[in-house]
Formats: C-alpha cells, sequence, structure tokens
C-alpha cells in the first residue's frame, strides 16, 4: 500500500501558503520519512521559487478567488482581513495519489515521529478531538464542541485516512455539507456562518456516528493537538525549540514567553510562520 | 413471575401528569408492545389511551398530597398499588425509546435499585451537582427515584415502611439528618428515598455507582454541560420526532430513557405519533 502525507497550499494576497508547505514537507521527510504530496492552484510559482524535489508529486487545481473572508491576526494588535481559501479540503480523498494519507495543514509544524504510529494503526480514519492550547489562559472549552449546544469537536487541521470505500461515504457527505453550507450551520447552531473544515468534518462524523456520540466512526490520532491561536507569536524556531510569546489574559498587547521542545505544534499565526521560515530557511 | 411499569399521575391547575403519562405509556408501547404499564390516579384517564394501561389505579388510602404542588406525599403508596411482583416505577416526564428486555434481566440481581447515573442528552454522564448539592453537602446516595425497581419481598417491603415514614415526616429527617444550609424546603421523593438508604444503611443493595446500566438521559438544563444554559433547556436545543417516533434533541438522536422534566414538553402531535405507531 502506498503511503504519504499530502498537502494543500493555495496563497491569498499576503499569506504564502506554498512556502509554509515546502518548509513542513521538508520536515515530514526529516521526521516521518515519508513521501508529501501537494495540492496547489500556484504550480508555476512552486516551480519557480522552491526546489523542484520537495514534492512527490504536485497536483494542480484551478485558481480561484473564494469569497470567504476571516480575520487572520499577527498578535493580539493587528489583524487583516483575508480570504480563506479553504475548500479544497474535502477532494483530498479524491486527490491523493496515497492508499494511505496524511493529510495536514501547512501550518502544523511536525518535530517529531508520533505521527508515523497512523499508518500500523488498524484505524481506518483518525482526527485529533483532545487539544491544549499552549497559552493555558484562553477557554479551551471552545475547542470541545462545534457550538455551545452542539456536537463534539474534531480537528480537521490532520486528517489520517484509508482509501476505503466508508471513508469515501464520509468525504462525500463532508462535501455535500459544504455544498449545503446554509442549512448545516444553521441547523448545528453555529455562531458564524464562515465555512470551516473543523466543522465540517465534525458534522459529518457525527452522522456517520448515527447522531450519537458514544460511537467512534473517526479514531483519535497519536498524542493531543497542541496549539497556539493567531493572537500568539511564533517568535523563534531553533531545530525542534519553539519560542513563543503567547497572549496574557486581560492584557491587551502583552505576551508570556513559553518554550516547547520536540513537540508537533499547530502555529495559527500565520504571518509569524512565514517570518520565522525567511529566517530559518526551508530545510 | 408478573412484571410491569407502574407511574404515578396526580394532575394540578398547571399540570396534566395524566398527559405525560399517556405519553409515557405510548412511548413504552412503541418500542415494547408487549411490556405491561399501570397508572394510579385519581384523575381520568382520556378514552383513547385507557387500552394503554393493564390497570388504572386508584391512589390507596386518603389523598397525602392535597395540598401540594409536586404531590410528591403520595409515592410510597405505589409499592401496596403495584398489581406486578417486579415492578419499575416511572416519573410521568419520561419517554422510553429503547427495548427494555436487558433491564429486567439486569434487575434480577437486585431485589430493589435505584438509578444513581444519569447523562446528559449529547450522552455524557452527568459529573455537576448543581441540582444535587443537597446530597453532596450531606454524602448522601445520589438516587434518582425517577427510575427505580423493586421486587415485592421483605426488604423491599421494608424500605417502603420506612420512606413512608419518612415521607409523612420529612421536615423532621431534614432537620436531623442534612445540615441547616442544605435543607430543601420541600418534600423530594430523591432526598427521602437517599435518607431512607441512610437509615436502613443499604446502599450497596440498592444500587450500582460502577455500572452506567439502567439510566436515563436528564434534561435539567444546568448539567448539560453548557457554558452558557438557559432556564429552559427547551430554548437551548430543538426538538425533532419523526414519524417512526425517534426523537432527536439538538442534533443528538435520543435511543434510551427521556426524562425531559419541562411540562410544556408534551405536545399533542407527540401524542398523535406514537399513536399512530402504536394501533
Amino acid at each position: 500500500m502506498s503511503k504519504g502525507a499530502l498537502l494543500i497550499a493555495r496563497n491569498n494576497d499576503t499569506i504564502d501558503y506554498v512556502k509554509q508547505a515546502v518548509f513542513l514537507a521538508n520536515r515530514i521527510k526529516k521526521y516521518l520519512d515519508i513521501p508529501v504530496s501537494i495540492i496547489t492552484d500556484s504550480v508555476n510559482y512552486l516551480k519557480d521559487e522552491f526546489p523542484e524535489d520537495t514534492f512527490d508529486e504536485i497536483i494542480k487545481i484551478e485558481y480561484k478567488d473564494d469569497i470567504n473572508k476571516k480575520a487572520y491576526y499577527d498578535g493580539s494588535l493587528y489583524h487583516k482581513k483575508l480570504n480563506f481559501k479553504n475548500n479544497y479540503r474535502v477532494e483530498a480523498f479524491d486527490l491523493t495519489p496515497y492508499d494511505e494519507t496524511l493529510l495536514l495543514d501547512t501550518d502544523f509544524i511536525i518535530s517529531n515521529d508520533l505521527l508515523k504510529n497512523c499508518f500500523s494503526s488498524p484505524n481506518d480514519l483518525m482526527m485529533y478531538k483532545k487539544s491544549e492550547d499552549l497559552a493555558k489562559v484562553r477557554n479551551e472549552k471552545e475547542f470541545d464542541h462545534i457550538s455551545d449546544y452542539s456536537i463534539a469537536f474534531y480537528w480537521a487541521t490532520v486528517v489520517f485516512f484509508r482509501k476505503t470505500p466508508l471513508n469515501k461515504i464520509y468525504f462525500d457527505l463532508i462535501k455535500h455539507i459544504q455544498e449545503n453550507w446554509q442549512h448545516y450551520y444553521s441547523v448545528y447552531q453555529l455562531k458564524s456562518t464562515l465555512f470551516r473544515n473543523d466543522f465540517a468534518f465534525s458534522i459529518a462524523a457525527h452522522i456517520m456516528n448515527g447522531f450519537e456520540q458514544q460511537y467512534d466512526f473517526v479514531n483519535e490520532l497519536p498524542g493531543k493537538h497542541l496549539y497556539t491561536t493567531d493572537r500568539d507569536i511564533l517568535h523563534k524556531l531553533d531545530g525542534n525549540n519553539f519560542i513563543f510569546l503567547v497572549e496574557k489574559k486581560n492584557y491587551l498587547g502583552e505576551y508570556t514567553l513559553i518554550s516547547v521542545k520536540d513537540q508537533n505544534v499547530h502555529v495559527m499565526n500565520k504571518f509569524s510562520l512565514n517570518r520565522i521560515i525567511d529566517e530559518v530557511g526551508y530545510e | 413471575m408478573s412484571r410491569g411499569i407502574v407511574v404515578l399521575a396526580q394532575n394540578n391547575e398547571k399540570v396534566d401528569y395524566v398527559q405525560q403519562a399517556c405519553l409515557l405509556a405510548l412511548s413504552l408501547k412503541a418500542n415494547n408492545p408487549n411490556e405491561n404499564i399501570s397508572i394510579i390516579t385519581d384523575d381520568s384517564v382520556p378514552a383513547k389511551y385507557v387500552k394503554l394501561f393493564d390497570k388504572i389505579l386508584p391512589i390507596l388510602w386518603d389523598d397525602d398530597a392535597k395540598d401540594s404542588e409536586w404531590k410528591i406525599e403520595n409515592r410510597w403508596k405505589i409499592y401496596h398499588s403495584s398489581p406486578y411482583e417486579k415492578t419499575i416505577v416511572l416519573d410521568t416526564d419520561i419517554l422510553i425509546l429503547q427495548d427494555i428486555s436487558s433491564w429486567w434481566d439486569f434487575l434480577e440481581n437486585y431485589e430493589m435499585f435505584f438509578t444513581s447515573n444519569v447523562f446528559t442528552y449529547r450522552g455524557d454522564k452527568v459529573t455537576n451537582d448543581y441540582y444535587r448539592k443537597v446530597f453532596t453537602e450531606n454524602n448522601l446516595p445520589n438516587l434518582y427515584a425517577g427510575f427505580h425497581y423493586f421486587e415485592k419481598g421483605e426488604f423491599s417491603y421494608k424500605f417502603y415502611k420506612c420512606l413512608e415514614y419518612v415521607v409523612q415526616n420529612w421536615q423532621k429527617f431534614y432537620e436531623t439528618m442534612l445540615i441547616d444550609t442544605m435543607r430543601p424546603k420541600w418534600c423530594s421523593i430523591d432526598v427521602c428515598s437517599a435518607l431512607t438508604t441512610v437509615i436502613l444503611d443499604c446502599e450497596d443493595k440498592i444500587t450500582n455507582k460502577v455500572s452506567s446500566f439502567p439510566n436515563f438521559v436528564h434534561m435539567k438544563p444546568k448539567i448539560q454541560n453548557w457554558e452558557q444554559p438557559k432556564t429552559y433547556w427547551q430554548d437551548c436545543v430543538d426538538v425533532y420526532l419523526n414519524g417512526k417516533g425517534h426523537i432527536k434533541i439538538g442534533n443528538f438522536k435520543q435511543s434510551s430513557i427521556l426524562h425531559y422534566t419541562e411540562d410544556d414538553f408534551v405536545k399533542p402531535y407527540m401524542l398523535d405519533t406514537y399513536l399512530g405507531l402504536v394501533k
């Protein structure tokens, strides 16, 4: 069975996701020792600006300027409204060149080999449910459910899946949810109309579980989903050693310095991630 | 041995508990056509629902709950009224949404059994004691009389006799056995049952803290693990009932026992839907 990682990179007018993908691909190869493919609408840019052998396969998709705006923060004092081009994730099942795929967001920074265990797991579909905010001052309950009265939250940041008929149904269901988002965000009592893959993947998982919580159509990935939000700043990255400035509670614009070593971390502040990549390079 | 469910329903000025009992009986019959259910009531049961009940029984002796809104004071009489050797007692504001035959198998192990674990509509075990401070602070067994079982026998008779005495003298028992800051101002059958259990020192004999079965979904709003609960849970999540009698609360299918707790939950279309299924 073929196995590999799959990244999706669609730049908007400010954030260079392709750069992030190249950076992450090198870390995946280093720590997980698997090939990496990319789905992108910026093939020419990728080929012109980055080493050609970074990716196993480059899967070209049509360039589209989706209208799905959201505020991107760079720490707690600055934000910019940008296009959130997140609607190709659901195509991963059909587009992946692998039988066993580890689908990752480009801002999920791999620093150990924990996720290698997915490929030897008997579970055909795995995502993170358990998560931990490195800042430790925010309300983490936000990520227990997709809204206060609604269903369990699954992170679509990292998804391991095998190409099974059941997973095909799951991804088709996500596609249906995406196409009928107005209905689903209302029925699932979401606070915002913004389409989010986390929500769509969670809703589909809930439906696959027969609308009950005690079943486990989706299994948990190894470890825990550690994250910093875009109100925090990735200050430094030295190999596997992250230094973050995480926001202080009730002190807008003030931060606490924390250090994290050898952990995979979801770095949601894309501005600071790109600055760090520029600083440390792609290797 | 005969077995069945017994429910006590006494209407007050605001609430039609008999109607709730009829919906309970309909939900039982829709999922368990061969199970028996009897109702104890002094109110009239609408003709179209009479056939649901194995027996319609009067409240024994005098009405001890004449002046009470919740009509708790007659609950101890259920033991004496039940026509069955093995009885499951349910509150009226409950729906049975599953096959309950396995319950009886489990309950074979007990002469009396009280549920001590309840769940949220999402399926999480309730750990929040918002409505149960009196139990926590007084270290009482966490019993829910809304679902309990007895087999007629020496021990269960003794338990119910003791319960009768506690219910009839509830203020005195509260004063003696509960710390003064944690005394309910009304007669609670859950508290009285817990006090009876303490008096008879029989907790291990009548409940099982480890087993999550039998249980029910308890819809009191402050124990649903919501960050922003409202006064009424029906203001937070909707109720969906389909033609097969399947109920969803919010986005969660309910497939066990639903203790809906809010009196305006019962709607005519629910009665009609289940009536259609039972016919």
